[in-house]
Order: structure tokens, then sequence, then C-alpha cells
């Protein structure tokens, strides 16, 4: 036991100072900017809602709040609200929704369906199909299998992939700035 | 109590790095966003998070970078087991205690294929080898899984699960050689069969050198294996998927006072698996495995199991998801006896049927999830068992989940209890029990999962009561033989298992493992049980796990695990420290040539058995080069 006191004091002597060292320092200037991946997704959805135009009756009322929403087990922890807190777009409030099964979804614009396994993209887009929601997912070869947008890390960065023919069906119109930093895929017919 | 405050301490610093960085992350463009690197600790957490239950996940990326040279040594990464190499070739492994080299509580699968010997409920780990880079993640459960998982589940599952064909393309070589490690080599093959298929070959073998005498003399157990293997996927439609895989492998060790043990065998597997629809999903397989084993001197043993399994998820309404499953085992076992040691009758045939049937209820969805469910088993020594169990999910806040079950589990006997004898011809010293019944236990656990950004933690505590563990009755005492095997002991055992996880930066992640168990045995009245399970539970009061994992400049990789295990009391197994380190230098995109160091810190070492027949584990280094194209 003494050895393990030992081994840990030491451990937490050198640790902890170096973990103080690099909170402190101003974590997003210069190149190696870091974040979790779910933050960083998190702001992505956020990011979603202003480079993308939604149909008039995808709203209730003109006044009404734009819905983000989570399928199945939520990965984001309270990233997602963190993220949309007290944020507008367009004029529209934001708020989070969290759904477990398709069937579920009444009023949703984005939704992001987890990786699990009972999220079988195939089931849940077929459900969807035509309705004005835009489907994003980091489920494996999301845009290919008919999602709108895929989430792809890559060297741990993510990239975006977009399906613009889905989202099109949708009557979702992707704007032009999103589309130049994502790679564009059309439905692979498996 | 350091860890404690470590914890604490790293908590906060968490919670303020991530305050700041989520109004800042919004101020970045999109392209800028797509260069903020991410640390992925929440992709291994995600899944963890949904388990009520003391589940870690080994990845193949901390396989990678481990340094291990073999599914055995990956096993120490799991922090939730006791690890310890015996010989060369010999591993003692189990969870929550009762570890021995016939450790007979742990169940083991590769890929649904139950690792296991019939002769004593465990597991002949010297023929259990599979390529690391065909790993996709190792399960590593402790507690009891018998509800699902079934009979030998009682203190833990150990699932191996490969990557799928689709994720194993093109041609990988790997190779190289050192000290203990003296030479291995492995070469796969992926590619497309039509165009829904896809298949993987592969082919490897190694040469392990001795282990050594505590007098520092060469133990002359050297270890030689060759396998190859194959696995094919298709997906039959979009809804139905199948596979086949097998493996064929032979092995020999040296011994030091008779001739070399050999072991040769092979499995083939079929897998069929359908979504019928959103809310239902049908799984079979079927199997069979082969295993040839000769011990001169002691004993041999040729066996055949076949077994066929069925599975049936379904979701009813918008709250029961409900999985039941049906499956047959048969086993054909013939041993060779030798004078010293018998199993009479030494050719037997069993059976095995089990059902299960488990309903996930969502009191609160996404909230409060209680899964109850019962494992009903028919075997042909002790006749049907019952192991229900009951299993809380409790999502306090989108970062901590509480976690909660109460599980019976059963050890059914083995050959071992009722059929071995020892000499082979009356009279017995040691004598199989007639009436020997399955162990029973009953354990109570608690669990906690919390992910906060770059850090995740988790405890669990468990307590477990067993009756009729496994007994030596002296027939006439004081005399101490002869011994006739009974279930002369009860027992119980309570502790906890915590690991923490936390990315220092995005290419520098630090975790941590810690486990305290306490066992205690004692015999029942009317016993004449001296041992008091000593040979039964070899297992140390605590361990500590530190790992390092680092990217570095110019392309190289440097990870170092350090590992401080308690000593082994009713064996004399002294405490140790050890360290094992990797250093990766990924020459081009293709091409990583590696230095692995294991057990660094001292010249010998010895991690289990008796002083007297104890061998010891050297230091060792060996090179590796991996090339994939």
């Amino acid at each position: 036991m003494a050895l393990l006191s030992t081994v840990l004091a030491r451990v937490a002597a050198r640790v902890l100072p170096l973990a103080a060292l690099l909170v402190s320092r101003p974590t997003l200037a210069g190149q190696a900017v870091r974040a979790s991946e779910y933050q960083v997704k998190a702001v992505f959805l956020f990011n979603f809602a202003q480079f993308v135009d939604w149909p008039a009756e995808a709203f209730a009322d003109p006044a009404a709040s734009l819905s983000i929403c989570v399928l199945g087990p939520d990965p984001f922890g309270d990233f997602l609200d963190q993220t949309v807190r007290d944020e507008r777009v367009g004029g529209r409030t934001l708020q989070v929704r969290r759904y477990a099964s398709a069937d579920e979804i009444r009023s949703c614009h984005i939704l992001f369906i987890s990786r699990s396994d009972r999220n079988l993209p195939e089931d849940i887009l077929a459900r969807l199909k035509h309705r004005p929601i835009l489907t994003v997912s980091d489920i494996d070869e999301f845009a290919e299998r008919g999602g709108m947008i895929a989430f792809v890390t890559d060297r741990h960065r993510i990239r975006l992939k977009i399906n613009v023919e889905a989202a099109g069906t949708a009557h979702l119109t992707i704007s032009s700035k999103l589309l130049r930093v994502a790679e564009v895929v059309t439905a692979t017919g498996r | 109590m350091l860890l404690t405050l470590g914890v604490v301490g790293f908590t906060r610093l968490a919670a303020a790095q991530q305050r700041d960085s989520v109004g800042a992350l919004k101020q970045l463009s999109v392209e800028e966003l797509m260069n903020v690197e991410v640390m992925s600790v929440s992709k291994r957490a995600e899944r963890l998070s949904q388990t009520a239950s003391a589940i870690q996940v080994i990845t193949q990326e901390d396989i990678r970078r481990s340094g291990a040279s073999s599914l055995l040594e990956t096993l120490r990464l799991a922090t939730n087991l006791q690890v310890a190499q015996v010989d060369s070739r010999q591993w003692a492994i189990s969870a929550r205690g009762f570890n021995s080299t016939a450790a007979n509580k742990l169940l083991v699968l590769i890929d649904g294929r139950t690792v296991y010997t019939p002769l004593f409920s465990g597991v002949f780990w010297d023929v259990q080898e599979v390529p690391l880079a065909d790993i996709d993640r190792i399960e590593v459960i402790s507690g009891p899984g018998a509800t699902l998982w079934g009979a030998n589940a009682v203190n833990g599952v150990i699932n191996v699960i490969t990557k799928d064909a689709k994720d194993s393309p093109g041609l990988l070589l790997s190779g190289g050689g050192g000290t203990e490690l003296r030479g291995f080599g492995t070469a796969r093959y992926g590619g497309a069969l039509g165009a829904r298929g896809r298949f993987r070959v592969y082919g490897g073998g190694f040469a392990r050198d001795r282990s050594a005498l505590p007098n520092g003399q060469d133990a002359a157990d050297d270890w030689h294996l060759g396998q190859g293997g194959f696995r094919v996927d298709w997906d039959a439609a979009t809804s139905s998927r199948v596979t086949f895989q097998g493996d064929v492998y032979d092995g020999r060790i040296s011994q030091l006072s008779a001739g070399d043990i050999a072991v040769s065998g092979g499995n083939a597997m079929a897998k069929y698996s359908r979504t019928m629809s959103e809310t239902s999903t049908l799984a079979a397989q079927l199997y069979y495995d082969r295993t040839h084993r000769n011990i001169p001197g002691t004993f041999g043993e040729d066996l055949d199991i076949y077994d066929i399994d069925l599975q049936h998820q379904m979701r009813l309404g918008a709250r029961h998801d409900v999985v039941w499953g049906l499956g047959y085992r048969l086993m054909n076992d013939h041993v060779a006896n030798s004078a010293t040691l018998a199993f009479l009758p030494s050719h037997v045939t069993r059976q095995w049927v089990t059902g299960f049937v488990q309903d996930e209820i969502a009191i609160v969805p996404s909230r409060l999830h209680v899964a109850l469910g019962t494992k009903i088993e028919h075997n042909d020594y002790t006749g049907v068992e019952i192991q229900p169990g009951g299993r809380v999910n409790w999502t306090l806040s989108p970062s901590t989940t509480l976690w909660m079950a109460v599980s019976r589990a059963v050890r059914t006997p083995s050959r071992i209890d009722r059929e071995l004898f020892s000499p082979s011809q009356p009279p017995f010293i040691l004598a199989g029990g007639p009436t020997f019944h399955s162990e029973e236990e009953l354990a109570y656990e608690l669990g906690v999962r919390h992910q906060h950004g770059v850090l995740a933690l988790s405890v669990a505590t468990f307590y477990s009561h067993y009756r009729g563990l496994r007994s030596l009755e002296q027939v006439n005492p004081p005399n101490r033989f002869p011994v006739v095997i009974a279930n002369g002991l009860d027992g119980e055992s309570f502790g906890a298992e915590a690991t923490a996880d936390y990315w220092l930066t995005s290419t520098w992640r630090l975790s941590a493992g810690y486990t305290e168990l306490r066992v205690h045995i004692w015999p029942t009245p009317g016993s004449t049980d001296t041992t008091r399970g000593a040979g039964e539970n070899q297992s140390p009061d605590r361990q500590l796990f530190l790992h390092s994992s680092a990217d570095l400049p110019a392309h190289l990789r440097l990870d170092a695990g350090l590992r401080s295990i308690g000593d082994i009391a009713n064996r004399q197994v002294p405490a140790y420290t050890e360290l094992n380190a990797k250093l990766t230098w990924q020459a081009t995109a293709n091409l990583d040539l590696s230095v692995v160091g294991q057990n660094l810190l001292h010249r010998r070492h010895a991690e289990f058995g008796v002083p007297a027949t104890r061998r010891e584990i050297e230091r060792g280094a060996y090179g590796l080069v991996q090339w994939r194209f």
C-alpha cells in the first residue's frame, strides 16, 4: 500500500500542475484548438440551423422555435443545451428535444440520430421521408445510406458529408457556404 | 485517498475548461470548426453508459497502442480483471476473485463462441489466440452476467469481438522478435467477394521464450503456436447478414521433466441475422469446436463441441424491449488418463439446453430503465437451474448514470468436480464428489458513471454471497488424505472497481484503474475441509493501473502502462509493480515501426503460484514492424 501511495503521489504531483497549465492557457488561440468530440458536434448542429432553409410549413407559426432533436441515447450530455441556450436563429428561439424512437418525433427541424445498436438509419429515414427534417448522424456511411449530413471523424477532425439529393427530397435548402466545405455524396443503392 | 483527490481536481479543471470552450467554439466559422481537434473519449463511454453493469471496453486503438502481443496480454488492459502470468503459456484470469489456473467463474466468448472446457468449467488460455489487428473490441464485464449469458458467467464475462470483414481490407504484414517473445509474424489479406460480400484470411505464429525458476534457471517451457483462419461477411439483403468464420491452430510447449505438450484444434461457425422490422431482429448461430491436447505424464483430451443458438429481440409498444433466446450444446469428451490422474469415466457425452428472456422496461424513457430477466438451463449433472436478475439504469443527468443490479448465478458442475480421481486406480487419494451440485451466488451491485467533457469516471461496488463452493472433504480427519470433492464451503466477496479516463490534450490521454477486493471463504457445519478455498481463490486485495498514451511530434507515439498488484497472501506471492512501454514511429502512412518493453522494472518477478513450483516472468523487449497496403 505504501508503494501505491508513493506512486499515486508522484503521478498526482506531476500531472496536476501540467493539467492546470493547459487549462490556464488560452484554449482557442493558435493552431492547436481542441475540444471534446460531442462539444464540436453540438456546435455544428447549431451552425446547421443557420445554413439550412426550411419550408414555411415546417413551423407552426412565424414565432415557433426551431427544434434540435436527439434520437436514441444522447451522446451530447449537456453540450447541446449549453450551445443553444439564449440563442436565436432568424428570430426563432432554439430548443433541444430528445426522443427514444422515430415514432415519437413530433416537432423537429434538425434530427441527430445517435449511434446505437437500435438505430438502423434505413428504417428511421424511411419513416421520416418527405418530412422537412434535416437528418444528421455519425453512423457509418450515413449520407451514403440516405441521411442528409454525416459527421466523419478523420485524424481527430470532423468532416462533413452531405447528401444534397436527400435534403432536396425533404424540401430543405442547404446553403452553398456549407456545401463548399463538405464532401457532397449521393446515396448508394443498397 | 490520493486517487479521490486527483479525480476531484480533474473534474474541476475539466468543468472550467468546458465553460470557456462552448462559447469560444460558437465564434468559429464552419471551416475553423473542421480544424478543431476532437477527443473522442465519449465514443467509448457512449456504449458503456447504457449498460447497467460493470463493463469495460478494450478498443482496437487500446490494443494497438498497448504493446500487447497476445490476447492474454490485452486482458491486462481491463482493470476489472485479475490477470496473472503463471509461466510461459499459462495464465490465471478471473474477475472479482476466485482466480486460479483452473478459474471457473468467468465466461469467455470469441465472436459468440464459448471458449470453454467442460473439464473444469474454465479456459485453456494457451489455445485462445486471435490476430490482434482483427479485434474490433473486447468487452469485459465484471460481476454476474448469467441472466443473459448463462452458467459460468458467475463473476464475469469476456466478450472478444472481431472486425467485420469489410473493416479489414487489403494486405497487412506484421512481424518481429525479441528476448521473451522470440519471434512472431502474421499475414492477413481482406478483399471483396462479389458485390455484397467481404472476406479476410490470415495466418501466423509465434515462438515464446521459457520462463524462469525462482533460482534463475530456465523452466524449459518454451511455447510455439501456429494459427490460421478466415471470415466472410455477406450482406444478403439490406436487412439480412450472413457470417462464416473459422480458425485452425497447432502448438507445442516444452516441459521440464516430460515430453512436449501438444495442442491442436479448430472451429467453424455460421451466423445469420435478419432485421424483420424496425422493432424486431432475429439472430441465429451454429458452431463446431474441436480441441486436442496431450500433456505427457498428466493427461490427454479430445473434445468436440456442437452448439446452436437463436435470439430474438423485439420492441413491444413504446416501453418494452424484449430479448429471448434458446440454445443447445452437445459435448463429446474423451480423456486419456495417466497413472497419477484420471477422469472416470474417460469418455462422456453431455448436453445443455438453455433458454433466456429479458424485458427492458422504459419506466421513464431515456431516464429510468429496468431490466428483468432469467436464464433457465438444463444440464446433465444437476437438471434445471434458474438464474434470474434485475437491473436498473437511472440517468441522473445527461452526464451521470447510476445503475444497480441484483442477480443469482450458478457455476454448474464440471468433470473435475465429479469425475476426477487420483491416482487412476483405487485406493484414491482424491475422489470426485458424486453429489457435487452447483455453486450458487447472489450478487448485489451498485455503480455510477460520470462523463464530463474530456473526463470519464466510473465506480462499481459489489457484494456477493456464495453457497456450496467446492471443498475438499477429509474422509478420515485429521488425516489429510484421502479427500472427496463436495460443496462444503460458503463465502462472500465485496469491493469496488474504479476507473478514470482523462484527455489532457487531444493527443495525450491518461487513464487509471483501481480495484479493491476482499474474499472470505468458510466451511459450513459438518465440513471437514481445511483448505478454506485457498486453491480456488488466489487473488490480490488491490490493484492499481496507470496508463499514459501520447502522440508525439515527428510521427511518434509513446504509451506506458504501470501496474501495481497487491500480494496474494495464501500463496505467498509478493506484491509487485511493473511497467510496459511502447514507442511507435509511423514511418510512412503504410509502415509502423515499434519497440516494446515488457515488465521493465525487474529482471524477473513472480505473479502467481506457491514458492515451490513457482515460475517467474522475465523482463522482455521486442521489435515490431507492421506494413499495410
